[in-house]
């Protein structure tokens, strides 16, 4: 623990044990390659899918030794080495397993190679799909937004009312949202319609209860204050309601947000024929498992990114606190 | 002078799990214009419902409060209010907050005019390096600051100040009260100021008079005038004999009974 906080000194920004195993991975690339075990096309022939593997961790190198020299932290350096060589272990042993001595199932477990070069193909329609998704996310998620924000701060303003909204978003909020996708499937005839209002229904909830209960919880001096300011009614709501309501705001936000990404694969899998999900249930069902993988590495990617979007404009919102 | 605030035999009820509570009984008060009082009392005597009341935040049960004759009927930018904390609001810059309490009380003021306002009276508060900090990296003395630049700098005829320096260092209070009664005096028109605490010595350093209330209900016990010249100087006017016999005087009055009882036990031993 001592030294994470330490000075950078040389030894410590390039004498790391990651880079070690950069080329512990390049040195199993001289091994010869498995035999494999079915007969006709196989993954562990395509020569040049070991090629986009080295590539990739090639790429994570040269950020790590740009980290190493620019780095003004040792704990920022250390936190991206000990991510790189999680990497770095995770291709050495995916590539052994597979590519090198062939003792997983071929056909379900690819090569790292194989699925990076697959990625690359399949470019074009991935962001297809990730537009398509991201695009019924902001349908359901911003309508909800914008619905359930100034609805929360009008029913929270009221005791009496909030109390008895707060009771009822919980109830209704405590249905897992899956549910409702063969009703709405029902309800609704076009699919991208169904996975808009499942995505609006699950994000409403949390947003509303979020809002009601940051009004609810706001700390009565604050209120006081700003009523002897003379503050009206419609400025009060804008300007101290929402502002001090806004950590648990972003908090039901954030919930709704993960819900969201749930409930939006969910949909697509069962009923979609583009996004994400659909990427993946249908290259699944095909047997296309490298895809499938690809499909399912790309979802973590994509929500990841969000989130840690979402992360830096809640940090940003909050800056006061 | 004439009488700014009036208060005319003003009662206050609240009930509590259910239980009856008195918190003022038959409070008469008059301030006149440009004055500076305290209300003096331990806590719980009332003394903030009182304050309260003035701001518009508490209607009478009984009685009424006016300003300027006319009767309270809610909070307004006429009345500028410095509470013990959370004053400001923690999202707004302190150069913001000051802002905004201008634009409550001028509607329609240039942005620019409001900006040199904001900044001439957090000038005057020692704070213009810190006008864009939000109140979570100030300290609470310089929260206050920022609190009393901001009920200033809205011109308002009134200050009413809750305990203002009751949660900052004994250091800092001084400091404070100083540049409060320097900021005071100095203004073209001296604004009427209602000031709570419970700190004797702050009272007698600050204000034209002091009013004692007595604990639960709170009534008006004593209504003392403080004729000490301004401007005053702590140094000058802690060192003299007036000031002792006046302060002894005080502190006799404001823990009349207990005094009597220690007096007693005395002549037993």
């Amino acid at each position: 623990m001592s030294t994470f906080n330490a000075e950078l000194t040389p030894k410590r920004r390039f004498l790391r044990v990651v880079h070690l195993l950069f080329l512990a991975f390049l040195a199993i690339q001289a091994l010869a390659p498995a035999y494999s075990k079915i007969r006709g096309k196989t993954d562990l022939l395509v020569a040049d899918a070991p090629l986009y593997a080295i590539i990739f961790i090639a790429a994570i190198e040269l950020a790590l030794i740009l980290v190493s020299i620019f780095a003004k932290k040792n704990s920022a350096l250390t936190l991206f080495a000990d991510l790189a060589s999680v990497v770095y272990i995770l291709f050495i042993a995916w590539t052994l397993a597979t590519a090198k001595f062939n003792v997983l199932r071929e056909q379900l477990f690819p090569p790292p190679g194989i699925i990076l070069r697959q990625a690359v193909q399949d470019a074009r329609p991935l962001l297809g799909h990730i537009s398509a998704s991201l695009l019924l996310i902001v349908k359901g998620y911003f309508l909800a937004a914008i619905i359930a924000i100034p609805a929360g701060l009008a029913f929270g303003s009221s005791e009496r009312f909030g109390t008895a909204a707060t009771m009822v978003s919980k109830f209704i909020g405590s249905i897992p949202p899956v549910v409702y996708i063969p009703y709405g499937i029902a309800l609704l005839p076009a699919f991208k319609t169904v996975s808009a209002m499942v995505i609006f229904l699950a994000s409403f909830w949390p947003i509303l209860g979020g809002t009601m209960s940051g009004v609810m919880l706001i700390d009565k001096p604050i209120i006081n204050s700003a009523r002897v300011l003379g503050v009206p009614k419609i400025s009060m709501l804008w300007h101290v309601t929402l502002h001090a309501a806004l950590p648990q705001i972003l908090l039901g936000a954030q919930q709704a947000l993960t819900v969201s990404f749930i409930l939006l694969t969910s949909a697509e899998m069962i009923a979609a024929k583009s996004g994400l999900g659909f990427y993946v249930k249908n290259y699944s069902d095909l047997g296309n498992y490298t895809r499938t993988i690809v499909g399912v590495l790309v979802i973590g990617v994509v929500i990841s990114l969000v989130f840690f979007a979402f992360n830096k404009l809640q940090k940003f919102l909050l800056r006061w606190k | 002078m004439t009488n700014k605030i009036e208060i005319k035999n003003l009662t206050v009820n609240y009930v509590e799990r259910g239980v009856n509570n008195t918190a003022l009984d038959g409070v008469s008060l008059t301030v006149k214009e440009g004055q500076f009082i305290s209300i003096v009392g331990s806590s719980g005597c009332g003394k903030s419902t009182l304050l309260s009341v003035l701001e518009g935040l508490l209607p009478p049960s009984e009685g009424e409060a006016l300003i300027d004759g006319v009767p309270i009927t809610g909070p307004g930018p006429e009345r500028g209010v410095v509470f013990q904390q959370y004053s400001l609001f923690p999202w707004m810059t302190a150069r913001a907050n000051v802002l905004f309490g201008i634009r409550q009380a001028k509607r329609g003021i240039s942005h620019k005019d409001a900006r040199l306002l904001a900044d001439e009276y957090l000038g005057k508060v020692g704070l213009l390096d810190a006008a864009g900090r939000y109140p979570s990296r100030l300290s609470g003395g310089m929260q206050q600051r920022v609190a009393i630049a901001r009920a200033l700098a809205m011109d308002s005829d009134i200050l009413l100040m809750d305990e203002p320096f009751g949660a900052v260092d004994a250091k800092n209070r001084t400091i404070l009260q100083e540049l409060l009664l320097e900021l005071w005096q100095n203004e073209a028109e001296r604004k009427t100021v209602v000031f709570i605490t419970h700190d004797l010595d702050e009272a007698i350093f600050l204000s034209d008079r002091i009013i004692l209330l007595t604990d639960s209900p709170g009534r008006v016990y004593r209504d003392i005038k403080v004729d000490f010249p301004r401007p005053r100087y702590r140094d000058e006017l802690m060192g003299s004999l007036i000031y002792d016999d006046f302060r002894r005087e005080l502190f006799a009055d404001f823990f009349g009974d207990k005094n009597r009882a220690a007096e007693n036990d005395g002549v037993i031993i």
